[in-house]
């Protein structure tokens, strides 16, 4: 065989048909002129923007082409190779919180008048290069893409090696923060609406093999319209090795996410956190009484974990869940038992949880569109007349515009 | 399902890559890129790290050298950074210290290279607290952050591996053991040309196997029915994959020693310099 011999060199015949990042079907572009391809190049927009799937729905009006056409996925569906674009491509407007990891403020970008948010991250003193928790958290955003988890537009930069900005869309509410402010607490049916769409992102996630592992009010972002958005993969990580994967092997790390859904669902209920405690050992007390102790029966291997023989275990009692969730269903607190159940293993899945007859029988979830719409603190907004008013989080004053140190 | 797609490079930026731009030749570009990578995987070797980061490494090298010239960056500090960085990415971290000593000494046995043939090469470690090590693990440190700017922080990586089994599965030859392996080798070797960074993973994995199919002259569908181009039943099309194997097959030309020498004296943005000021 003489193949080396006869085949085109990498300069010589580079016909590379289409832009990716363009989308347009092969068949339709073989006959376009390259000026066109080039322009098209021009006219390219960010990778992660929203700008990319404008520019495909363009596309597809055309000509009704799907971007899979006869099975031939081709390299216009993907994203081009672009580096980071600068901070400054954002004006500054204000900061909305500083968190235990970043800075996160509220920002406009200049061109096209988007408000985004911007999330700094912590980079300064890293003696191992840049962060791998940086690392997961970006790659997470980007993996979990989904309605129900707030979009990452893209990664832009300042002017040292130190400055590292996510792009966000910018969300009005976080959850702990609108519980807090709200005066009456969300309704039956707006319960089953965030408890379901909060599933749809966990169960979206761990199908994608991350585990967020920091699921907590303060980390759900709730627009204007009634959706949650799933923030803060600080924490988050892939999980399952490939080999796993390949051979069907179930990994038990998502349920550490499901208890999770359990604590927020009771406290979107209850109004205030299920479990308030000042330290782990007041906290195992909570639960033992929330809960009941754990048996043997509903979780074998409970008795072999290593601090289990360290606890002063409290006599064997049933469940308290009915007290203290009064105005719930049967089915719904069957739904709590299956989110809190002590054995991992038999903890209900984000999947199995999305079909649980809670959320089918009346009051039916509220249709997102009919939410009312909060003030957004977030957003500077003024809190109006019901809102109970406990001290503001600091809001930085308006410096100078390009102040993002 | 929604799908996530890893970035290519665009019409223009293949055309004309930042190094053609500063003046860089294509086949030294092309060369640098091999030689790069194949440091990569000699230092993932010699570290025992795992298959996936190294090629991983490698892709995200390749990618670079779109939106960035070997004027600026050397191929020794920028593929120090990749495997650094990809082993992050992969879970499976490397010391730092680890990966600059493993440079090191593959950077003294290309400049060994140059008037010594490989026997007699000795390599001297540096000392714990040398100089050397802080100006390298600066260069890591700035490479890392270079690699992740300059390609936008989108640094997801498909590998073609998966896809490899399932498609020999569909072409009834994953019993064959001699093919299975062959096609791994030019997906392994695929890593030192561009083409991961400029085509999506079914176009690479059915050329490793158009490759093979050819070498060893095993017959299949294509071959029996004319209709049926078994290449389409994987989102491939004819051309794209001829024009795969062929930057794959160009690794294998014969090549003068001089030739071969070329890239290893070039590891570095100064190296580079001085070439293009000795060939203006
Ligand atoms: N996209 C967004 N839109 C609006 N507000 C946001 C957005 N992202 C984050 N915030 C606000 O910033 C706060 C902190 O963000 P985030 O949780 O991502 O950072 P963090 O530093 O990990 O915080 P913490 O350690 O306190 O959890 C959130 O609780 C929320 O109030
Ligand atoms: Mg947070």
């Amino acid at each position: 065989m003489r193949l080396g011999a006869t085949l085109p060199s990498t300069t010589t015949k580079v016909n590379m048909d289409i832009e990716p990042g363009s989308s347009i079907p092969r068949k339709r572009v073989n006959s376009t002129s390259t000026a066109d391809a080039e322009e098209r190049q021009a006219k390219r927009l960010r990778v992660t923007g929203e700008s990319n799937s404008k520019e495909r729905s363009n596309a597809t009006k055309q000509q009704k082409g799907p971007e899979i056409t006869k099975g031939i996925l081709t390299r216009a569906a993907h994203p081009p190779i672009q580096t980071s674009r600068s901070v400054y491509t954002y004006e500054r407007l204000n900061q909305i919180e500083e968190g235990s990891y970043g800075v996160v403020f509220r920002a406009k970008d200049k061109q096209t008048g988007d408000i985004v948010a911007l999330k700094r991250l912590k980079l300064d003193e890293e003696k191992y290069g840049f962060p791998i928790t940086a690392l997961r958290e970006i790659h997470s955003l980007m993996q979990c893409r989904h309605e129900n988890v707030v979009r990452i537009r893209e990664v832009v930069v300042g002017d040292t090696l130190t400055q590292v900005f996510i792009v966000m869309d910018f969300i009005e509410h976080d959850l702990k923060t609108l519980l807090s402010l709200m005066p009456n607490p969300f309704l039956q049916s707006e319960i089953k609406t965030l408890t379901l769409q909060l599933l749809r992102a966990v169960a979206h996630c761990h199908s994608h093999w991350i585990l967020h592992r920091d699921l907590k009010t303060s980390n759900l972002l709730m627009n204007n319209r009634g959706i949650i958005k799933v923030a803060d993969f600080g924490l988050a990580r892939r999980f399952g090795d490939p080999v796993e994967i390949l051979l069907g092997v179930e990994t038990y790390s998502t349920p550490i996410d499901i208890w999770s859904v359990g604590c927020i669902f009771g406290e979107l209920i209850l109004h205030e956190p299920v479990f308030q405690a000042k330290n782990e050992l007041e906290m195992i007390g909570m639960i033992f009484r929330l809960l009941g102790p754990p048996t043997v029966e509903e979780w074998p291997e409970y008795e072999s974990l290593p601090l289990v023989k360290t606890l002063n275990m409290p006599a064997p009692h049933a469940p308290t869940l009915r007290q203290k969730f009064s105005y719930l269903t049967s089915s719904g607190l069957n739904l709590m038992a299956s989110l809190l159940a002590y054995d991992p293993e038999r903890r209900i899945s984000a999947e199995e949880a999305l079909k649980h007859l809670y959320f089918q029988e009346s009051p039916l979830p509220k249709h997102p569109d009919l939410f009312p719409s909060f003030p957004s603190l977030a957003a500077g907004e003024k809190r109006r007349k019901p809102f109970a008013s406990p001290s503001a989080p600091e809001r930085a004053k308006a410096k100078e515009e390009y102040d993002y140190v | 399902m929604e799908i996530n797609l890893t970035p290519l490079a665009t019409l223009s930026q293949i055309k004309e890559t930042p190094s053609r731009r500063d003046g860089i030749p294509a086949d030294l570009e092309d060369d640098l890129r091999a030689y790069g990578a194949k440091m990569i995987q000699q230092a993932g070797i010699l570290l025992k790290q795992k298959q996936v980061a190294m090629a991983t490494a490698q892709v995200l090298f390749q990618r670079f050298w779109y939106t960035s010239s070997m004027e600026k960056y050397g191929i020794a500090e920028i593929g120090m950074g990749a495997l650094y960085l990809a082993s992050k990415l992969e879970e499976c971290p490397l010391r730092m210290r680890d990966v600059i000593n493993v440079y090191d000494l593959l950077i003294q046995q290309a400049k060994h290279l140059k008037s010594h043939d490989i026997s007699t090469f000795h390599y001297e470690p540096m000392s714990y607290f040398s100089q050397t090590f802080y100006d390298m693990k600066d260069a890591l440190i700035v490479a890392e952050m270079q690699l992740l700017k300059r390609l936008g922080f989108y640094v997801d990586v498909s590998l073609p591996y998966g896809t490899l089994v399932n498609y020999l599965r569909v072409l009834n030859l994953l019993d064959d053991g001699k093919a299975c392996q062959m096609a791994w080798g030019y997906l392994n070797d695929a890593l030192q040309t561009p083409v991961y960074a400029i085509y999506p993973i079914p176009v690479i994995v059915c050329a490793s196997i158009f490759l093979v199919i050819r070498h060893l002259q095993l017959p299949l569908p294509s071959e029996r029915e004319s209709e049926l181009r078994w290449w389409e039943l994987f989102d491939a099309s004819y051309d794209d994959v001829w024009l795969v194997c062929g930057l794959i097959m160009r690794l294998y030309r014969p090549r003068s020693q001089a030739d071969q020498l070329r890239p290893s004296q070039l590891l570095t943005k100064k190296d580079v310099r001085r070439w293009l000021h000795d060939h203006k």
